[in-house]
């Protein structure tokens, strides 16, 4: 078994902390329940976020899993979604706390707003009253709203559940077997997903309006972004009329495909991309060599595979699949890390399957600064929070705030920069305002 | 007749990217900006072609470069040009294109463009402001920078192929590469903040993404959960572990290979869902009395529930579910979003474009609308080396004979 790869020269290009992200100076204000991930990666990115959530508590800090599985400490949910923000409680349904959320837009460049399609515009503080107020005319608006704020079913009843079922992912994700159910994978990825495309449309938006345009609505469709987010399902329907069918571990495909996923020797997963099937000669000679060694490569010196397969490999799927079949059972008989380094390391981009946790313990993520180390509510010990899928060379992305508790930052937002006196904020705070 | 009135503008109308991306996920990236507005010019040759363009052929038995419908969907509104690297005048060609562009984007494997001539010291002398996005399995940075992802392996090493299935199944995965999706997705947005910040400071950089890492991102509860509670991930079907709510799955349905997903969120929803499932015995159970009762009872309470959707057309369930306030979803196909869905046509989400060899199609639109902007779907992807004579002409300022010159000697 090759041993892991050493640790690299220190990066000379590695970011310092001490550098602005590529987006300070920007102030966005978050409210409602869809839009979470949407602020954490612009808040990650410099901007200063603030959260805005009702005095109960936004949707995420009641869901768990939560600190000690004691649902009175601070849930893990709203942890990875808040990192960086600030966070302030309101009522917006009161008057009094309508005004002040009418004041706090006028100091920012953006709302992200993920409430539901008519409710702050039927409060009378909504894309509809921004738009009509001169002083806001550079606000950039963004909703975010489960299929959008126009349309039969704009008011439809939806979860992460429902979005992944009439989005067309689950029927792509399942088993072989089609007694057993479409799959949604677990994670809310239609916030994820819907949110990612959010931030492209609003820092579009804002790049518009830096070019002299004016602020304006960008409202995002959770349905659609995903069905946006089904790959080959689309243009198999519309340019071939096929429906792609489930299939274990794989894709999905109108054809059954050859098996890629099996259960190494010491019961973990591993992903052999595409059967495993070698490309070309290199390829060959590098498995053949590794399935000797364990004395595994059944008839597959016999020349003609590589023949078989090279010629045209749609022709033959029976050649295929007794390819894919013997490299598979090869496979099984080795530990799980050992058949993905050693695959790696012949050019195979074979993978092995882990849960979540378990990158914490690789040092690859450790030499690119993937985790941030920080504080996390409730918590004794530092904790490492998932960081950004993009490195920054010359602003990094980084956490720059712990998750904020219920309304942190009441005080400072609305004495300190709103210019409310502290019996003004004592008496909200008593009427349930703030 | 008056006018038409003008079009709204395109956000991104004036930014130019260099795409030397191919397959998916650096696609993906370019097909957001391109449908913004910027002008994306794909760079292709014979030695390193998208090789998408061989992907699902409209006729398989005629395969073309030209006639991918896989990759006419990625590659839509953008240009594309060929230039051979091994030869002087066609490298020259790729370095006036990024001295002209404000962003260069690639999705080779680690270390590749650098091989081809392209280290990010170089991309600095050719155009000191221009922005490097570039997007690897395992990013350039890191002991294991060399290995190598598609999008399943990179679904696996992420956690995100462990956190779908069935408790008592393997893992199901992710039928398609839903990371060459988000790594794309999150690619769009390291261009759009590194223009911010360039506009803000004059300072260009590389971003360094990660494909893995993308769907790392989405394990971030699991990963804490371990961290502070000790707990290892476990996979939980369609179900819902928090909040602990019941019923939340899918059921079968009528008809061949047909499921709802349903999500009852109180208990309200709970009475409505039995009203329209006939299952009033079940509604005065006491062990599906309250939410607590149902997720203690759930294998039973789903049981009971399937047994009667089975009979059930699931459109016609779903409309009577909506109408009473209860989350519930078709599981859709393809046939059903594109040709039945009335929100997705009402919000015009399937416009149809053309294509100099495939002809008008429909796209998949781009998520959202714009009140004072659009976003557009002029037309499918460009043919390889469409717009050679455009681009080197108008844009690079080569003149007719210098086009034949390269033209002859293969440098383009």
């Amino acid at each position: 078994m090759p041993p892991s790869n050493p640790a690299p020269e220190p990066d000379r290009a590695t970011p310092s902390d001490e550098l602005p992200g590529p987006l300070e100076t920007l102030r966005v204000l978050e409210i409602g329940d869809r839009g979470e991930v949407a602020g954490k990666l612009l808040a990650d990115a410099g901007a200063d976020v603030i959260r805005i959530e009702p005095p109960g508590g936004g949707r995420s800090r009641h869901v768990g899993p939560f600190v000690n599985d004691d649902p009175g400490q601070p849930s893990l949910l709203h942890a990875t979604r808040n990192t960086s923000k600030r966070a302030v409680t309101l009522d917006v349904t009161q008057p009094a706390g309508l005004e002040l959320w009418q004041r706090l837009i006028g100091r920012v460049d953006v709302v992200i707003d993920a409430t539901p399609p008519t409710f702050l515009d039927g409060l009378g503080g909504g894309w509809q009253w921004a738009a009509a107020q001169p002083d806001l005319h550079a606000c950039v608006w963004c909703s975010i709203t489960p299929f959008g704020r126009s349309g039969p079913r704009r008011d439809w009843a939806a979860n992460d559940l429902v979005q992944l079922a009439l989005g067309g992912p689950m029927m792509s994700n399942g088993y072989d077997d089609h007694h057993l159910p479409p799959i949604r994978p677990d994670g809310e990825h239609s916030i994820a997903i819907s949110n990612e495309y959010a931030v492209a449309g609003l820092l579009a938006a804002l790049w518009m309006r830096n070019a002299g345009h004016r602020g304006q609505l960008v409202d995002v469709s959770i349905h659609e972004a995903v069905s946006a987010t089904t790959e080959g399902a689309f243009p198999n329907w519309e340019y071939l009329g096929r429906l792609v069918q489930r299939q274990t571990g794989r894709h999905a495909s109108p054809d059954p495909s050859a098996p890629w996923q099996y259960l190494a020797a010491d019961d973990q997963y591993i992903c052999l991309i595409s059967g495993g099937l070698p490309r070309g000669a290199p390829a060959w000679s590098g498995l053949l060599d590794w399935m000797d060694e364990h004395d595994a490569a059944g008839d597959l010196h016999d020349p003609q595979w590589q023949e078989l397969l090279h010629r045209d490999p749609r022709a033959h799927p029976e050649a295929r699949l007794h390819v894919a079949e013997t490299i598979g059972a090869f496979a099984q008989r080795l530990p799980a890390d050992e058949v993905y380094r050693r695959s790696q390391s012949l050019h195979f981009a074979w993978g092995i399957v882990r849960r979540p946790e378990e990158n914490l313990d690789d040092p690859h993520w450790a030499d690119r600064g993937f985790f941030w180390e920080g504080e996390c509510p409730g918590v004794d010990h530092p904790v490492r929070y998932p960081g950004a899928p993009y490195r920054f060379t010359r602003s990094p992305i980084r956490l720059r705030r712990r998750p904020p508790l219920l309304g942190e930052h009441n005080h400072e937002v609305y004495v300190g920069e709103l210019g409310l006196s502290s019996a003004e904020l004592r008496a909200h705070l008593e009427t349930g305002v703030v | 007749m008056p006018p038409d009135p003008p079009d709204p503008p395109l956000p991104l109308d004036g930014i130019r990217v260099c795409d030397f991306s191919w397959i998916v996920a650096g696609p993906q990236a370019t097909r957001i900006l391109a449908d913004l507005g910027a002008d994306v010019v794909k760079v292709e040759n014979e030695s390193y072609l998208d090789s998408m363009r061989l992907g699902l052929q409209q006729d398989m038995d005629q395969p073309s470069l030209n006639r991918s419908g896989f990759h006419s969907n990625f590659s839509r509104n953008k240009r594309s040009i060929t230039a051979n690297l091994h030869h002087p005048k066609g490298r020259e060609a790729v370095e006036r294109l990024l001295a002209v562009s404000d962003v260069v984007i690639e999705n080779y494997s680690a270390g590749a463009f650098a091989r081809m001539g392209f280290p990010w010291e170089r991309l600095q002398e050719i155009n000191p402001s221009l922005i490097y996005v570039s997007v690897s399995g395992f990013g350039h940075v890191g002991r294991d920078a060399s290995y190598g992802t598609w999008g399943p392996s990179a679904q696996a090493i992420s956690g995100a192929t462990a956190m779908s299935g069935l408790p008592d199944q393997p893992p199901a995965g992710w039928g398609f590469s839903y990371l060459d999706h988000t790594a794309g997705y999150y690619a769009a947005i390291a261009v759009l903040m590194a223009l911010h910040h360039r506009a803000r400071t004059g300072e260009a950089q590389h971003v360094d993404m990660s494909q893995i890492e993308s769907g790392m991102v989405v394990g971030a509860v699991p990963m804490l959960d371990y961290q502070i509670n000790g707990r290892t991930y476990e996979r939980i079907g369609n179900r819902s572990r928090h909040p602990a709510t019941a019923p939340h799955n899918t059921y079968p349905c009528a008809g061949d290979d047909r499921w709802i997903a349903i999500a009852v969120d109180d208990d309200t929803q709970w009475a409505a869902l039995c009203d329209v499932l006939g299952l009033d015995a079940l509604r005065a159970a006491p062990r599906f009395a309250d939410m607590a009762a149902r997720k203690a009872h759930e294998d039973a309470l789903d049981q009971a529930i399937a047994a009667v959707t089975r009979e059930r057309d699931p459109f016609d369930l779903m409309l009577q579910l909506q109408e009473r306030g209860v989350p519930a979803g078709v599981c859709q196909r393809n046939d059903d979003k594109q040709e039945r869905d009335p929100q997705l046509a009402d919000r015009g989400f399937y416009p149809t474009a053309p294509h100099a060899e495939l002809g008008e199609h429909r796209f998949e639109g781009i998520p959202m609308q714009f009140s004072h902007a659009r976003w557009r779907m002029d037309r499918g992807a460009p043919l390889l080396g469409e717009h050679n004579h455009a681009v080197l002409t108008e844009l690079l300022g080569y003149d007719e004979d210098e086009l034949a010159t390269m033209l002859a000697e293969l440098a383009i």
